[in-house]
């Protein structure tokens, strides 16, 4: 196998490179309480990567690998946003872009017990937490956070939502603010996204969503300059056409056409 | 049960409220105007007859074949055309492997409907022998990816495909003149089909009870319409076929204003399709020539003033037998003899070539023969260490790379294979270049019946 070629000495050469699955991570008798991540697995003495993936690691004991996909692993505490599918007596069955139903706990709600189910349709989107996620299970979600309060958590109202990559979620919620959110400063609006590729955006007006959902649409590949200018590019049209019925133009960049999700 | 759950795909009542109020603001999720097409591109392969459609995010391709088949009793003198599409499961979870379901019926119809009852394809020349063989045209629609709106996709996919398709020529032939000889493509050039017009889908989706109506409707907008109309027409403004199946119930005012739309669509979508079809068709005759220029071009880089007759003179060749296959046919009785007569004609014909055209072509050669000038005598005497001119040399030269190259081809095939053969070997030599490379030694020449060589 190719992992062994990385020798385990050479581990820490590996930080912040691009792994593929297979390659040996560290030497772990040398770390002692080892906090594994996403897309990393702890094989005896060794950590092998299972994806495609930039190596990242946190002092003192953390490993984790990041990578973009369109369907999302399932790992604790992520926050995510799924669709309720179905329910049975005990678990609503969410459908979280993943190989397997999530289960949401009909008491999993703050203050909630047997009698005050909360009443979900079939198609509600929610945001949720994962608690458990284990492979072969299906995994498990919570609304409240660990202190069992609401936090934000639970069924959203109106707005749109839109599928992207696992990436390009991530992408958005790093810290400083991602170039494409930050353009869209001066506007009001909300956004919530869930780190298993779905965002959901709400705005007064249906162009002004439309606007941003296509604009972060976009956005996956662009570097922060141009995703400024695509955005100023996308306003500008957008305010000489408010009155008439005709659309944008698209946004001319590989990027774009590669990138749009359905 | 829980497995199919998890991989259908679900929308969410935020989007599909979300959806529907844009709509009735004439906004769509994708930006575009209500009577906009999404981004159209056409594609074709290297084979006649295959096209690949990519409408926004939706991709079909569309395969075109024939087969000579028995017609229909009550149609003895004309040809069939049928349609065939395959909805791949990795298009859309929703499609199943097996059975196709009602909405790739639905397409297949509609598509054959569009294509069969307005005429669009001549179904008369493909007649071969009336009563006993026709051409049977299939055109096979593979859908790759649904993103919305493949009634429309598979349609311009399928024009494409029939507009590039070329079916093999025909003559009758045998013994009573009744058997069908169907000709090589490299042996006869093959003929596209008689296509009248072209029949182009427009697709209509409809919201909340009819209020809205977009054109080319996206996966998400199909999911939540309340009804769906396809009026397919071709850009005289002949309606071709209408469909409505189901759905919700729309006014007379609304089906004659989208039939309006449709005709300016149609001319739109036509021209692009034509476009298409004829960069395609350009790109093909330049291929056909580049093969030409290849077989001529070991000749030219093997330089001598001597030789320049003799040059010009198989330039002179290769062109005026392209045009006279008869000729051909002669040349290859003459030929059939043996050895020793084949060369003896071979110069005869050279040294004839060489006189009259060394006295016609003056400052031919110097234009495309770069070392004319530049090579010495001796040097070219050298290489002319057989018997007979270097120019024999080099159709010999032909020939045995047609022999080395294709030993079992049959008789009819034999000189257009070689001659394809023939051009790729010298394309692959014109790089390691020099006299002796472009004589082969007596004991490897051997000879045959050439009509390739000189058909060149």
């Amino acid at each position: 196998m190719d992992g062994q070629l990385s020798a385990p000495t050479q581990a820490t050469s590996l930080f912040d490179q691009t792994v593929i699955p297979g390659d040996i991570i560290v030497d772990l008798p040398s770390v002692a309480n080892l906090r594994v991540g996403s897309g990393l697995r702890q094989d005896c003495f060794e950590l092998l990567a299972m994806k495609v993936g930039t190596l990242r690691y946190k002092k003192p004991n953390k490993y984790w690998l990041e990578s973009s996909h369109k369907r999302y692993d399932p790992s604790v505490e992520d926050t995510i946003l799924g669709i309720v599918v179905g329910r049975n007596s005990e678990n609503f069955l969410v459908d979280i872009k993943s190989s397997s139903l999530a289960l949401l706990p009909v008491v999993a709600f703050e203050g909630g017990t047997k009698k005050n189910i909360p009443k979900l349709e079939i198609g509600s989107l929610l945001y949720v937490r994962v608690v458990k996620a284990n492979h072969g299970t299906n995994p498990e979600l919570s609304c409240t956070d660990a202190s069992g309060k609401a936090a934000q958590f639970g069924p959203l109202k109106e707005g749109y939502m839109f599928d992207s990559s696992t990436g390009l979620a991530r992408m958005l919620l790093s810290t400083p603010t991602c170039p494409v959110l930050q353009a869209f400063d001066l506007q009001r609006f909300k956004i919530v996204i869930g780190l298993n590729g779905r965002i959901w955006v709400n705005a007064s007006t249906p162009s002004m969503v439309v606007l941003i959902s296509n604009a972060i649409m976009a956005s996956e590949f662009l570097s922060a300059s141009q995703q400024a200018n695509m955005v100023k590019e996308l306003t500008d049209q957008l305010q000489t056409r408010c009155s008439r019925t005709v659309g944008f133009i698209t946004v001319n960049s590989k990027s774009a056409v590669v990138n749009s999700t359905s | 049960m829980e497995q199919r759950l998890a991989n259908t795909w679900h929308m969410t009542i935020n989007e599909k409220k979300f959806i529907e109020s844009a709509l009735s603001k004439n906004i769509r999720v994708d930006g575009r105007s209500p009577v906009d097409y999404r981004q159209l591109t056409i594609k074709f392969g290297r084979e006649d007859g295959s096209s690949e459609v990519q409408l926004g995010e939706t991709h079909v391709i569309g395969l075109v074949s024939g087969q000579i088949v028995q017609p229909y009793r009550d149609r003895p003198n004309e040809g069939t055309l049928a349609i065939f599409t395959e909805f791949s499961p990795m298009a859309d979870p929703a499609f199943e492997p097996g059975r196709p379901g009602e909405f790739a019926i639905e397409l297949g119809r509609l598509i054959d409907r569009g294509l069969r009852e307005s005429r669009a394809v001549d179904m008369e020349s493909l007649c071969i022998v009336a009563g006993k063989s026709v051409w049977a045209i299939r055109v096979d629609l593979h859908i790759l990816d649904n993103g919305g709106n493949l009634i429309d996709t598979a349609n311009i996919a399928a024009l494409a495909a029939l507009l590039t398709y070329r079916k093999p020529e025909c003559t009758l032939g045998g013994e009573n003149g009744q058997d069908v000889v169907v000709h090589d493509p490299e042996v006869r050039e093959p003929l596209p089909l008689i296509i009248h017009h072209m029949p182009v889908a427009v697709t209509f989706a409809f919201f909340n009870e009819g209020d809205a109506m977009v054109i080319d409707p996206t996966h998400k907008e199909e999911a939540i319409m309340g009804g769906r109309m396809t009026a397919t027409l071709n850009s005289n403004g002949d309606v071709c076929a209408v469909q409505k199946a189901g759905g919700d119930g729309v006014s007379l005012s609304v089906i004659t204003h989208c039939l309006r739309l449709a005709a300016l669509k149609a001319v739109d979508i036509t021209s692009k399709i034509k476009n298409a079809v004829d960069s395609y068709n350009t790109a093909r005759a330049l291929r056909k020539v580049k093969r030409h220029n290849a077989l001529v071009a070991p000749d030219i880089t093997v330089p001598d003033s001597v030789m320049k007759g003799n040059q010009i003179g198989q330039l002179a060749e290769h062109q005026a037998q392209k045009f006279k296959e008869e000729s051909t046919k002669t040349f290859d009785t003459e030929t059939v003899v043996g050895i020793p007569k084949e060369t003896v004609l071979f110069n005869k014909k050279n040294i004839n070539f060489i006189r009259k055209d060394s006295d016609s072509f003056i400052g031919g050669p110097s234009n495309w023969d770069p070392y004319s000038q530049s090579i010495p005598p001796t040097f070219v005497r050298s290489s002319q260490i057989f018997p007979g001119s270097s120019t024999v040399d080099h159709k010999k030269e032909a020939r045995t790379m047609l022999i080395e190259s294709n030993s079992e081809e049959t008789k009819s095939n034999n000189a257009s294979s070689g001659l394809s053969r023939t051009s790729s070997m010298s394309q692959q030599r014109t790089t390691p270049k020099s006299l002796k490379d472009a004589v082969k030694p007596k004991s490897e020449r051997k000879n045959r019946p050439s009509p390739a060589s000189a058909a060149n």
